[in-house]
């Protein structure tokens, strides 16, 4: 039979069998710079840190805005700066390969454990030279000792909120309860507004800056003392990546000089002479906005860390005048503008975003970075926004195999057929692209938050599954990620959990074997979710008063128009006319809707196990009570359309809402309800015992807003329709789901599979889910990856809104992968 | 009958699948009638042959005698004793069919295969998925077993399905009344027609019937409902009809009809299902050459896509 593996599949089979990659004939030069350093284990450069910490040291005392624009200027004149051999695009952070950066600001007081550690860590391990090493322990962490955010904000919870959040009194490790973000991830993540650099050029900004300042009114304390500092820091950092780009032009130029190759040496000059130009001026070339972009949002990742980085934005929007200006001109072609995005690709995938806490590592399996390009959607006014720059994104992600950047296409009602057709193609491919977002659910829930219909018509993916709205959103901290699983397990146990003994850690509900109607066990569960949501709560009140005291960004906040119309950093608090939008995190919903349907139905409605036989088999993992543990798996469960559970679900989401309804206006912000787990349903799943859904004790929670593993018995138009039946759709007050799907390359075979695909993508649309994506994989690759990682070292697989390399990851989250149901043709 | 008459009519299903992406256009839902007139002997789905509901039994599920012992306490008949592995086996001689044992059981592994339910709860089960077929264009499949084995339930489905609405399709042997099939095709968006052999004492050996109610069915139908899309399909059986002669008597057959045809090739995906319900699998150890098929499905290309 035909098809029975995906192109993914087959170009990796091939590899096996020693065959060249299909495409990399049409491909050369980034083919070989991505053998370069593909497979390779991150390195940790330690510049960045290193010249930022001599600045701070040096202007202790001024606005933190200015300092921190200080900072940057130090780290452009003096970090070194590197051409990639073959790349048409420069700019990175650190040395070559792939590496990551430090911000000591943020979590300096890891770093000491951290840099022993990451070279053995389980999850995403890093490498560090001696001398780097000994640089950061002497120089670097010294400094920050007792001055940064983490260390600020453990000391800053109540007792109350420290309990739920931290194992230790440091607040080293998290106790996966309610877990705070914030500190290894220093804000939500962000995408810039490309277009206005593209278009104005950092000299335009400058200017900007400098005619504010002339403007102000030279008696007025508010002038003076916020706003002056605030502009001056624009004008040094707009100098900043000028100088910092101007020094590449230099150095292209001097490569030139001794290239005895006549073809890159015109290559390196017309580099030189594209550096010279941007990101200072306004781009006038394909090449030149490419260029333009990337000096931007790598400078920004040296700025600071901005959790799972800074995203691409609406690249087939913002590019394509420049392609068509060019295509038209017949001064560039297809191929040629390809080959520069592969470029810029490739420069991406060199970049790691660094974890040095445990925590954070865990939750960002398989160096997880999320500089997703939005595709497709609508134009501000409304109308489809397809061009053909959006097909060669596509083209892009199926002819080359790497997993950055992200991509992400946006669905609505009135998407043309050939695009959904693309969308459909590029994910029988079978590496996970793109994801798919939401149009028809995300821009009138934008709207009914405050923005204007063109914001929300305009709105860029931006990390895993969040859309953003450049210059209305401001900036919230990541918000707790908290484990209601636990919470169900605190219900069991009148307030305690498994791991922890003897410890209170929940509300004292009484002991459940009382209970005697499914309404009280309700009631009890209610308590313990609402502790879990008024810790979460606490802990964002907190971080919201603290953050702007460690955290500015004078370059992302040149590029906002709010914070250049108020003269205000992006960190602030609360900007006027500024939408905060703020999200909390469920973790573990279908284990925990999957659990309390099986003690509804059998404890309370068919009374074939006492609520004693369900505690002792779940306080001994089973263990000898196999058939309690079937019985109990005989409930219905979320992911089958079958409203038993799906009420249940629906009942859960909206104990979430209602209270992000009531409190969120206390924190200034929107804090909804997301399902977006990134790779942490793993780490959580470590803290809970067995639970009456059938899961085992300590293994893996069910991720986002999908089924728990194999519990999805009814097909994928099941699942979707599951995500239906559980949310509230009558409240604005929820933020992004996140859905899985796998699927085998049988189950969409041919041009029927592809029609197939489309309505199902076309019906997704119809039911405003906000985010589904897809694995095309057969499970048997995934089990020989495991057994045989240097074979399948270029295997790429969907985690959690990103694709990474399958052998990047933890077994235990090899394990989750390979466990999620597989839907089949029937 | 009146709409709730129709809604209350009762029969066997033996499954709801969901997701059907291969039995006709779009996304479906096929609903499985129990209970068949032939007995082929490759059929794939065996639970599917006897009307009554049955006892099938998958030892992979059971959880071992020494964990659970539910199934042997409800049993009267010493039907369930100890296999291998300490999981339960079934002495099928034994067993009375009372089906005790498979509302003890809690870990699946002994189940029945077959329920009455009534059309409202069915078509309730189907309409789930309506935005699907809304968007791909595709409906309830009725399938087997043969449907109209069962034809006042069949019929029934049928016309609840089109008063709401939805698309259909029924996969049928053929060998059927008469009367029932036009009926129903008057409520069908698609019929898919099974000629398995042009040699009817060879059909009688495979499948325990003759052809030549199947081949008059088909005409029949051909003739009453000429814009109906009618996909003849014929499965590939090694030993039966994998000759090119076969297929090309069929082929001859089609030919003056205004049919599509497709060739199924033989797969052993059922073969578990009979020991499951205490059978041998008739077929034993046979495969399809691949090629072989391959140069069948040309002689199929003969008949096109004749209607639109």
């Amino acid at each position: 039979m035909s098809c029975c593996v995906s192109p993914h599949e087959q170009r990796l089979l091939d590899k096996i069998e020693g065959k060249e990659d299909i495409y990399r004939a049409s491909h050369p030069r980034v083919f070989k710079i991505l053998e370069t350093f593909d497979g390779m284990r991150p390195i940790i450069d330690v510049e960045r840190a290193q010249y930022f910490t001599e600045s701070m040291k040096e202007t202790e005392g001024e606005m933190l805005c200015l300092r921190w624009a200080k900072a940057l200027k130090h780290i452009a004149e003096n970090i070194t700066v590197y051409i990639d051999e073959d790349n048409l695009i420069c700019g990175r952070g650190g040395v070559k390969g792939r590496y990551g950066l430090l911000y000591p600001e943020l979590d300096g007081d890891f770093l000491g454990v951290a840099i022993e550690d990451l070279p053995n860590r389980t999850e995403s391990p890093f490498s560090i030279s001696e001398a780097d090493a000994r640089i950061v322990v002497e120089d670097i962490a010294p400094y920050w000792k007792g001055k940064t955010y983490h260390e600020a904000l453990n000391a800053a919870f109540p007792k109350e909120v420290h309990k739920l959040s931290y194992d230790d009194p440091e607040g080293l490790n998290s106790r996966f309860i309610v877990n705070e973000t914030s500190s290894f991830r220093s804000s939500i993540q962000w995408v810039h507004d490309y277009e206005k650099i593209l278009k104005r050029g950092f000299g335009g900004i400058k200017k900007e800056a400098q005619e504010k300042l002339d403007a102000l009114d030279p008696l007025s304390p508010i002038d003076n003392v916020e706003k002056k500092p605030f502009l001056d820091a624009i004008v040094i950092v707009c100098d900043a990546i000028i100088t910092w780009a101007r020094r590449h032009a230099v150095l292209a130029r001097h490569e030139a000089e001794t290239c005895t190759d006549a073809v890159r040496k015109a290559e390196l000059l017309k580099m030189a002479d594209v550096c010279e130009r941007v990101p200072e001026h306004p781009a006038r070339t394909f090449h030149e906005a490419v260029q333009s972009q990337w000096f931007t949002q790598m400078f920004s990742r040296i700025e600071q860390k901005t959790g799972t980085i800074v995203s691409n934005g609406r690249m087939d929007q913002y590019l394509y005048p420049y392609y068509k200006a060019e295509i038209e001109a017949g001064t560039l072609n297809d191929d040629e503008a390809l080959e520069l995005l592969e470029c810029l690709w490739v420069g991406m995938a060199q970049f790691i975003d660094l974890y040095v806490s445990p925590t954070g590592g865990a939750f960002n399996e398989g160096y997880a970075h999320w500089e997703a390009v939005t595709i497709g959607g609508q134009t501000p006014e409304g109308r489809d926004a397809t061009n053909e720059l959006t097909y060669l994104f596509m083209k892009s992600k199926r002819e080359f195999p790497l997993h950055y950047p992200d991509l992400a296409a946006r669905i609505h009602s009135r998407s043309p057929e050939r695009y959904l057709a693309e969308v459909a193609e590029t994910i029988k491919d079978g590496s996970g692209f793109p994801k798919l977002i939401n149009d028809e659910e995300v821009v009138p829930l934008y709207v009914s938050k405050g923005a204007t219909f063109e914001e929300a018509y305009d709105y860029a993916v931006s990390g895993c599954t969040e859309a953003r709205m450049p210059n209305r959103d401001t900036y919230t901290s990541g918000g707790a990620y908290i484990n209601f699983v636990a919470a169900f397990e605190m219900v069991l146990n009148n307030g305690k959990m498994l791991k922890h003994g003897d410890e209170e850690l929940g509300v004292k509900t009484g002991d459940p074997r009382e209970f005697k109607t499914w309404e009280e066990f309700w009631d009890a569960y209610e308590k313990q979710h609402t502790l879990f949501l008024k810790t979460a709560f606490h802990q964002q009140y907190v971080i919201n008063n603290l953050r702007a005291r460690h955290f500015a960004q004078p370059m992302g906040s040149a590029m906002h128009d709010l914070c250049m119309k108020h003269c205000l950093d992006l960190h602030t608090p609360q900007i006027p006319e500024g939408i905060n939008m703020g999200y909390f995190e469920h973790m573990g919903l279908g284990t925990l809707v999957d659990s309390l349907a099986a003690v509804k139905k059998l404890v309370f409605e068919e009374k074939k196990l006492t609520m004693d036989e369900v505690i002792g088999a779940c306080t001994c993992n089973f263990e000898g009570k196999e058939d309690v543990r079937q019985l109990l798996m005989t409930a219905p469960c979320y992911g089958n359309d079958d409203a038993y559970a799906d009420d249940i679900a629906c009942k859960v989401d909206s104990l979430n809402v209602l209270f992000g309804q009531k409190y969120a206006k206390e924190l200034g912000m929107h804090n909804d309800i997301r399902y977006v787990p990134f790779t942490s349903h793993v780490p959580f799943g470590k803290v809970v015992g067995a639970t009456p859904n059938g899961r085992y004790a300590w293994t893996a929670l069910s991720d986002g807003s999908s089924a728990s593993h194999g519990a999805d018995k009814t097909g994928p138009t099941s699942v979707l329709l599951s995500n239906y039946n559980s949310k509230n759709y009558g409240h604005r007050d929820r933020a992004a789901r996140m859905l899985n799907l796998k699927f085998t390359p049988k189950c969409l075979e041919g041009e029927e599979g592809t029609d197939k695909m489309i309505a199902f993508i076309r019906t997704f649309c119809d039911l405003k889910l906000w985010h589904v994506q897809f694995n095309v994989i057969n499970k048997s690759t995934l089990i020989a990856a495991q057994k045989d990682p240097e074979k399948y070292r270029s295997l790429i697989v969907r985690i959690a809104g990103y694709s990474a390399y399958f052998v990047d990851l933890s077994p235990d989250l090899q394990n989750d992968l390979i466990a999620r149901t597989e839907h089949e043709a029937m | 009958m009146t709409p709730q008459a129709i809604q209350n009519t009762t029969g066997t299903v033996f499954n709801i699948q969901k997701y059907s992406v291969h039995d006709g256009p779009g996304i479906r839902t096929v609903v499985f009638l129990k209970g068949c007139p032939l007995s082929c002997h490759w059929c794939s789905n065996p639970e599917s042959q006897s009307f009554a509901p049955q006892l099938a039994y998958n030892a992979n599920k059971c959880i071992t005698l020494s964990q659970c012992v539910r199934c042997g306490e409800i049993c009267t008949a010493g039907a369930i004793t100890r296999g291998e592995d300490d999981t339960v086996a079934i002495d099928w001689e034994a067993c009375t069919k009372c089906l005790a044992c498979t509302g003890a059981c809690p870990a699946g592994a002994l189940i029945t295969y077959g329920t009455t339910e009534t059309v409202a709860d069915v078509i309730d089960q189907v309409e789930k998925d309506a935005s699907f077929y809304a968007r791909s264009g595709g409906g309830l499949t009725l399938g087997g077993g043969e449907p109209l084995a069962q034809p006042t339930f069949a019929l029934a489905l049928l016309k609840e399905s089109k008063r709401r609405y939805i698309k259909t399709a029924m996969e049928t042997c053929g060998h059927v009344d008469r009367e029932a099939l036009l009926t129903a095709c008057r409520s069908l968006n698609m019929l898919m027609f099974d000629i398995k052999c042009m040699d009817t004492s060879r059909h009688k050996a495979f499948t325990g019937v003759g052809n030549e109610t199947i081949l008059a069915n088909l005409t029949a139908v051909v003739e009453a409902f000429p814009k109906l899309p009618i996909r003849v399909r014929t499965p590939v059986i090694p030993g039966f009809n994998d000759t090119p002669e076969e297929i090309q008597a069929i082929v001859d057959f089609l030919k003056r009809l205004p049919v599509e045809y497709e060739l199924l090739p033989y797969h052993r995906l059922g073969s578990q299902k009979y020991t499951s319900i205490g059978r041998d699998y008739p077929l034993g150890d046979i495969s399809l050459d691949n090629d072989k098929f391959l140069a069948l499905r040309e002689i199929s290309k003969q008949i096109g896509i004749a209607k639109k």
